[in-house]
């Protein structure tokens, strides 16, 4: 075994070193770009994937969303109670960065650009109320104001918007906007509970993220007063560390004594997303096949061409007493060689030259700029299937050929 | 001693082809033996059945008392590695491979350790003349030098029988003086046994009997006299192997 092990080796060692090195260096390079165009792609869909995410944790429901129970004839309540004992026990679980109570209210925004009262701008949505102090810690809000400024504790007659709801500065829903409000314009608020207020546009933000933009806010004092309660919420938006998947932190939630039956991940926050993740999901199969194609057809053209342009070779190597095994080992060994360092050069690329370029380069999405995201798992795994393909690849052939009666292969 | 006992070969198709057609002979151990005929006689048939390479439809071949006519595949490979040479008409040797790496191959193949093999490969590589040669890729041989390296390799695994199909067929005439000269040499020196196919009658004078075959039979046996073969040795091919290599 050992001996024919090493014959195999000294055979693949003289085809790489006396072969025709031009053939070698395509087919290595072919290797690495159906390499580099599985991690590439791979990678610019994991980015824009992995922004998505990140956008929806920063700017829109966090990690964890706590929502009401329901009350004893199981009907949704509206609200969560006692929220200020609530927030001290989700504070104090380790890995919990901060979290944020909201109040979430329907109503109809007015707007009137001009005094004759000819214009009248109106849009449906709903309002939430923040504790600007919380919420600078488990979002980007306060990061992320367009024009304006952000809500001071205080602050009771100022409301903040998202720009999808302001309109102008690039929004994407232009028809369903105010259709560019400025800053210190005054809107009316209808509150689906009746009360009616005025507020001055304080400040409008955009975080790229639309869904996020979406959102009109006044304080958490402002909306007690309207709704006329306290220390109750719509809903608790937590931020972790990331240290641990959500699931985790739910647990210690609940082992906290937060004994909400709606505790939910981000996840279930962004299904239309998730269902671009899935779509993104397949595309990157599809990738991953047609590089592995490309590069087993490739590194299985070669090797062919190869032992049909050998036959005679290998009818001889056959005649002096040389094992089919030792004749296919050593032309898989080649077709791994090609593939080995097309996947070397193409992680020396991935690593060196395409990660710098993208992060001094990022890409340019709706949702926001991003980079290469070089996942681990996805990597490895392109490299075992670009593995396996070019065994197959070398060893069909050469199974082939090494098989033939010697005669025929001696003399055609 | 090869023993072959009506041996047959029948290739099949719409038309089967009887290529050997009940052989029969015996050759001592040191015997230099050439087979000669007509295209389509059956020597190289012949040549194929008794190196393995090929299976003979019936009928026996002994090796020293051993039936290696019904071998399976994998024991034929390994007795062809172990106890046969085989020199092809074509050089037929591995272009990626030097001289004295395509020498030393099948002793690789049976495990030798490299040091001994290349200490034997470099010595039958001087008994073959092509001690300066050999760290010299095939492509920069001569074709004689090609068919002495595919002589060396041969007999590298001290092979029982040299099997040579017309090993100076693409030869010029003093590369043929030097091949035949060294097969002779290997004869007497070594006591080398060798079948050799060819089709110019001058070449049979270096062997010590002729085997004569037409239409897949063995119709004729014919001796070489002592006399015959010195003087082909001195001078046929009006070459001298010694001149030659200066």
């Amino acid at each position: 075994m050992w001996n024919d092990l090493q014959a195999a080796l000294f055979l693949f060692y003289k085809y790489v070193t006396r072969g025709n090195k031009g053939t070698s260096v395509l087919t290595v390079l072919v290797a690495t770009l159906a390499f580099l165009q599985i991690n590439l792609i791979s990678g610019i869909f994991s980015g824009a994937l992995g922004l998505i995410y990140d956008q929806t944790k920063n700017n829109y429901v966090g990690n964890i969303v706590v929502q009401p129970g329901k009350d004893q004839w199981g009907n949704k309540e509206e609200y969560i109670k006692q929220v200020t004992e609530l927030k001290r026990k989700i504070n104090a679980i380790p890995g919990i960065i901060g979290c944020s109570s909201r109040y979430t209210i329907g109503s109809v925004i007015e707007y009137h650009p001009d005094k004759t009262g000819k214009d009248i701008r109106t849009v449906s949505w709903p309002v939430k109320s923040i504790d600007p102090e919380d919420e600078k810690r488990i979002s980007g809000l306060h990061n992320n104001m367009l024009a304006g400024q952000y809500l001071d504790e205080s602050d009771r007659d100022q409301i903040v918007m998202g720009r999808e709801i302001s309109g102008g500065y690039g929004a994407s829903l232009e028809v369903q906007s105010l259709k560019g409000i400025n800053i210190g314009d005054e809107v009316t608020i209808f509150y689906h509970n009746g009360t009616t207020r005025k507020y001055t546009l304080k400040g409008i933000y955009a975080t790229a993220f639309p869904l996020a933009d979406m959102n009109a806010f006044v304080t958490q004092k402002e909306m007690e007063s309207v709704l006329g309660m306290r220390d109750r919420a719509s809903e608790i938006i937590i931020r972790t560390d990331d240290a641990y998947p959500e699931a985790y932190y739910i647990q210690e939630l609940r082992k906290a004594g937060v004994e909400l039956p709606d505790i939910r991940p981000w996840q279930d926050f962004i299904g239309l997303v998730l269902g671009l993740a899935q779509t993104f999901d397949i595309i990157k199969r599809i990738v991953l096949f047609i590089g592995l194609v490309v590069a087993g057809v490739t590194i299985f053209i070669v090797i062919f061409i190869a032992t049909i342009s050998r036959k005679k070779q290998i009818g001889i190597m056959k005649a002096i007493g040389m094992k089919e095994g030792i004749i296919v080992a050593s032309y898989i060994m080649l077709s791994l060689f090609y593939a080995v360092v097309g996947i070397g050069i193409g992680l020396a690329v991935l690593e060196f030259v395409a990660t710098p370029y993208f992060i001094a380069h990022p890409l340019d999405f709706p949702v926001g700029k991003t980079s290469l995201l070089i996942v681990r798992g996805e990597v490895a795994t392109s490299i075992i299937c670009m593995l396996a393909v070019s065994i197959i690849a070398g060893f069909i052939p050469s199974w082939r050929v090494s098989r033939e009666n010697i005669i025929k292969a001696i003399w055609g | 001693m090869i023993k072959v006992t009506d041996l047959k070969k029948t290739y099949p198709g719409k038309v089967p082809v009887h290529a050997l057609k009940g052989v029969s002979f015996e050759i001592p151990s040191g015997q230099f033996v050439a087979i000669m005929g007509p295209s389509g006689s059956g020597k190289s048939t012949l040549l194929h059945q008794l190196a393995l390479l090929d299976k003979p439809t019936s009928g026996q071949i002994l090796l020293d008392g051993i039936d290696i006519s019904g071998l399976s595949q994998g024991k034929a490979t390994d007795f062809r590695l172990r106890y046969l040479g085989y020199v092809f008409q074509e050089y037929a040797l591995i272009p990626e491979l030097n001289a004295i790496e395509n020498a030393f191959l099948p002793l690789m193949l049976l495990g030798m350790n490299r040091k001994e093999f290349i200490r034997v490969s470099t010595e039958l590589m001087g008994r073959v003349g092509l001690v300066d040669r050999l760290h010299h890729l095939i492509s920069e041989l001569s074709g004689g030098e090609q068919q002495r390296v595919a002589i060396a390799r041969a007999l590298v695994n001290k092979s029982k029988i040299l099997f040579a199909d017309e090993p100076c067929a693409n030869l010029d005439t003093e590369n043929k003086g030097i091949v035949l000269r060294l097969l002779r040499k290997l004869c007497n020196d070594l006591g080398q046994t060798i079948l050799m196919v060819t089709h110019e009658p001058e070449q049979r004078e270096f062997a010590d009997r002729v085997l004569w075959f037409r239409d897949g039979r063995l119709v004729k046996e014919e001796y070489i006299g002592k006399d015959v073969q010195e003087d082909a040795i001195h001078n046929g091919y009006r070459t001298d192997v010694s001149s030659s290599e200066k």
